[in-house]
């Protein structure tokens, strides 16, 4: 049986079939003779959808600024009408953009939620709020230039931070603090213009009354809402009105909602991720149920678990590969990889700013660097290779790095 | 321009850090070429990538990597990686070949879990199918002269004695003009035990009826011999496994560099420009990116492309895109009830109605599961799961899609697909989805720049399968210095033949070089 010599027949005679293959390759000639010898200019239609929802830049510009609080301010942002840009990409409410900067000759960006809703998007404006820091080198610098006209780039939307229906619970709480209230203002839209079938409930911290962002405008958004969206702003540091006094515990949330039944969405500062966390975790909740807005940069690295205290305060070289171009340039041990690159005007590639995203993904070749483990958002096989990210490394030894250049 | 771009002389210049890619840097970096990889994207890999949600690393497009066997009895492609690249990496078998679920085949649910090896394989089979022995037997033998007679053409170099391919492999040469349906049908082969063979199908991308036996064959014999394998860290794994061992080598790498122009006088290659600002002189380009691109995009000046070239391109096909699902769950497979790596799932019977299921944007009915914990059990945490499910969409059923309804569409997709699959296992897993996240052929577009989104090459019928791209190899080249690699190269589309197709496109680039220098 198996040394029978194998004999196939397709047709019923053989030697048809070995006609056939000898008419292969006249066959695959005629075909190509036969085709037309246009070129297929039109870029095809996915590759346009791509585009459209995922510009690599936007060309906008700013159209409105309206002081919310002392301290921070919405700018309403349109399409640059001079530039390539045509349409506002779509997103989903909780994404975030990022822009990009150049002061002082130095390339940097900066991500920032969209504040606004998709349906906005679509009469064409976005809209973010910005929160004046105390010696924010950019916020600082957007406080004093973007007005009325100023030409701003950004790139598409980004981020996870959103609610997915098969996902998440229907019930939502937002938990926000300072500008962390940007993509629950989104989010809360969407649920009034009913694009959005989720009930919303925001536990929004403050410190005084006055520093509440959107405060009249969210307390109309829940009248409006048929008791879709609560909102409880928590003051720490006084008393007013109808507000909670103190933090955002446990023990406040079980009084609004139950928390089994909820997703949980946090966006603020670090120091109230710390806080929340601990607070959240005494509530037995499964880890889907919760989800974390990224807060951009580690500030005070050297106070993180594990960072090597004795390198607190150390300046490095660092070698940088990028292009053609060779640099030595100083790293500061108390600041990221990226932030070094921008002081030195290099112009890396960076987007979320929070070692997710992984857009600044650099090969380090040699030296030593500490990437604290919550923003440690690497593939397996890059923690085995050496690749790092940036905007999440730390130096602790003079290094050498190949960055990309900037798309 | 730019003060950090490139301005000097590459021996060759590689466009596109996909499979093909990759293994056409570490090739033309091997032998000592002076080498330059662009990317447009940031990671090496193209579809051979990663990415991370909360506690899970997903797998994007890699379903198994085919024709690799272990260690003791390397198949091509673990020769190329390891013999010939010389990476040094972990690798893990896949367990079975694949669990057949059909709710409505015709006389009955077909719910069938077929191993490895061709003894195995036959003799699961006649307990699924009695009296299918024989027919399927011969099919896999066919099927391994098909393999034998492929490798002949490939170490001939493109002179295959015709003689030796008549004696010994007539078979192979009457099977060549045929479909898949073709030769099962003349085999006699019973229904169910044709269904249950051409499981494997979707991996191609196209129905029975009308897909090249040869391509088929090759494939499903690889499978069975050599089984199927895993990089322990997703493809991104080997993919920077390549970036590393490429510089290695002395190659040069630059990521988010989009290549604009191919430059070209005399129907010579002459160099490269891209949006970085790079202006590179090169006699050679291996090209990851698809002929679809480099002669109606790339090339300049277009007076360059000669028309056969538009011709080669009009009479191909372009293959289908793909939507994957990623659920990352906070159960275990075995809480879940998922117990085999690999499902095909598919809702109606006949291949051909699925093939032009493909082409609409109703509810999905094929689909390719994998829950990779059955294949790495560490790949995520200790209780839970990585699933992910693919079904395929023509790019051109996307062009109605507005973007102000493409999250819709994406979700109600998502879910079809997910409620698909349940049904199918006859499981909840909706309930434990702690990350989800969907790729549509918009979100592979935007990634890899493919065109239209396609995740294969042209579509490999019976006058363009392999065995017909291999014998015109050197009739079809239209530009002097210009080779391809990837899924749309001779070698057909799938990891093992972009992975195989880069080596032969770096190894012809190396072969003119040579030759041109001894001039």
């Amino acid at each position: 049986m198996k040394n029978e010599k194998l004999n196939i027949k397709i047709r019923p005679l053989g030697f048809l079939d070995l006609l056939a293959f000898k008419k292969l390759i006249p066959t695959r000639e005629k075909m190509i003779a036969c085709a037309p010898a246009t070129p297929v200019d039109a870029i095809p239609p996915v590759n346009i959808l791509a585009g459209r929802l995922h510009p690599e830049t936007q060309y906008l510009e700013v159209s409105e600024v309206t002081q919310d609080t002392p301290s921070a301010r919405t700018i309403r942002l349109i399409t640059d009408k001079a530039s390539a840009t045509k349409e506002l990409a779509m997103f989903r409410p909780g994404q975030y953009l990022s822009f990009s900067f150049e002061i002082e000759d130095a390339s940097v960006t900066r991500p920032y939620s969209i504040s606004s809703s998709p349906a906005e998007a679509l009469k064409g404006f976005y809209e973010v709020t910005i929160k004046k820091n105390e010696g924010g080198f950019v916020t600082n610098y957007i406080w004093e230039n973007w007005k009325l006209g100023t030409k701003v780039i950004c790139s598409g939307p980004q981020g996870h931070f959103y609610y997915d229906a098969l996902r998440d619970s229907r019930k939502i709480v937002g938990i926000a603090g300072g500008c962390g209230i940007t993509p629950f203002r989104s989010m809360a839209k969407s649920v009034l213009d009913g694009s959005l079938d989720v009930e919303l409930t925001i536990f929004y911290g403050s410190n005084i009354i006055n520093d509440v962002i959107y405060q009249k405008e969210l307390k109309h958004f829940e009248e409006a809402s048929n008791g879709r969206i609560k909102v409880i702003n928590v003051l720490a540091g006084e008393d007013a009105g109808d507000c909670e006094r103190g933090f955002i515990t446990a023990e406040l949330i079980k009084k609004y909602v139950d928390p089994a039944e909820c997703s949980f969405f946090i966006c603020g500062p670090q120091a109230m991720y710390d806080f929340v966390g601990k607070e959240l975790g005494t509530l037995d909740i499964r880890s889907k149920f919760i989800r974390w807005e990224l807060f951009g940069e580690i500030k005070n690295v050297s106070s993180t678990n594990g960072f090597p205290q004795n390198m607190a305060g150390r300046s490095f070289n660092m070698t940088v590969h990028m292009g053609s171009t060779v640099n030595v340039i100083p790293a500061l041990s108390g600041e990221s990889l990226l932030v070094a690159m921008e002081r030195a005007k290099l112009s890396p590639p960076s987007i979320c700013r929070s070692g997710v995203c992984g857009y600044c993904r650099s090969l380090l070749v040699k030296g030593d660097v500490f990437i604290p483990e919550s923003g440690d958002g690497r593939r397996q096989a890059d923690k085995q290779f050496g690749y790092i990210h940036p905007c999440s490394s730390f130096p602790v030894s003079d290094l050498e790095i190949i960055v990309p250049r900037k798309r | 321009m730019a003060s950090n771009s490139f301005q000097g002389e590459f021996d060759a210049v590689v466009i596109g850090a996909g499979n093909g890619g990759l293994t056409a840097a570490a090739t033309l970096a091997g032998k000592g070429m002076k080498t330059l990889l662009l990317e447009q994207h940031n990671l090496p890999g193209g579809f051979a990538t990663s990415f991370v949600r909360g506690r899970f690393e997903f797998e994007p497009s890699l379903h198994e990597i085919s024709d690799f066997g272990p260690f003791e009895d390397k198949g091509n492609v673990r020769k190329l990686l390891e013999d010939r690249i010389g990476l040094d990496l972990e690798w893990i078998r896949v367990p079975e070949a694949y669990r057949l679920i059909i709710p409505n085949e015709i006389d009955g649910r077909l719910d069938a879990v077929m191993p490895f090896g061709i003894e195995e394989f036959i003799s699961k089979l006649e307990g699924y199918v009695p009296g299918s022995r024989p027919s399927v037997t011969r099919f896999i033998d066919l099927c391994t002269e098909v393999v034998n007679a492929l490798g002949y053409i490939a170490d001939s170099k493109g002179n295959a004695d015709k003689k030796i391919l008549m004696d010994r492999y007539s078979n192979f040469l009457k099977t060549a003009p045929y479909s898949l349906q073709d030769v099962l049908d003349s085999l006699k082969m019973p229904y169910r035990a044709q269904k249950i063979v051409t499981a494997y199908w979707c991996y191609i991308g196209q129905g029975v009826d009308d897909m090249s036996f040869t391509i088929f064959g090759a494939m499903f014999q690889r499978y069975l011999t050599k089984a199927a394998y895993l990089p322990k860290y997703r493809s991104h794994g080997y993919s920077s496994a390549l970036d590393i061992k490429i510089r290695e080598l002395g190659g040069e790498i630059q990521y988010n560099t989009n290549v604009e122009k191919i430059l070209v006088e005399n129907g010579k290659v002459v160099g490269v420009e891209t949006s970085s600002g790079d202006k590179i002189k090169t006699n050679y380009v291996v090209s990851n990116a698809s002929p679809h691109i480099v002669y109606n995009q790339l090339i300049h000046p277009k007076t360059e492309v000669p028309a056969v070239a538009y011709k080669t391109c009009n009479a191909r096909k372009v293959g289908f895109s793909a939507f994957v699902v990623y659920l990352g769950l906070d159960k275990s497979p075995e809480e879940l009830g998922i117990n085999e790596y690999s499902y095909f799932i598919y809702s109606t019977p006949d291949t051909n109605d699925i093939y032009k299921g493909f082409n609409t944007l109703a509810r999905p009915i094929g689909q390719a599961a994998v829950c990779l914990n059955n294949a790495i059990p560490d790949c995520s945490p200790a209780g839970t799961a990585i699933l992910s499910i693919t079904t395929l969409f023509s790019g051109d059923c996307w062009a109605g899609v507005e973007p102000k309804d493409y999250f819709n569409v994406k979700n109600r997709i998502t879910e079809e697909v997910i409620d698909e699959f349940e049904k199918a296992l006859g499981i909840k897993i909706r309930d434990s989805i702690e990350e989800i996240e969907a790729a549509t052929p918009a979100t592979f577009a935007n990634y890899t720049r493919a065109f239209n989104g396609s995740i294969y090459g042209y579509e490999p019928v019976p006058w363009d399968s392999i065995l017909p791209r291999l014998m015109c190899l050197n009739d079809e080249k239209y530009i002097k210095g210009l080779e391809f690699a990837g899924g749309f190269a001779v070698r057909c589309h799938g990891y093992s033949s972009s992975l195989q197709s880069g080596e032969l496109a770096g190894l012809l680039s190396y072969k003119s070089f040579k030759e041109a220098k001894s001039i």
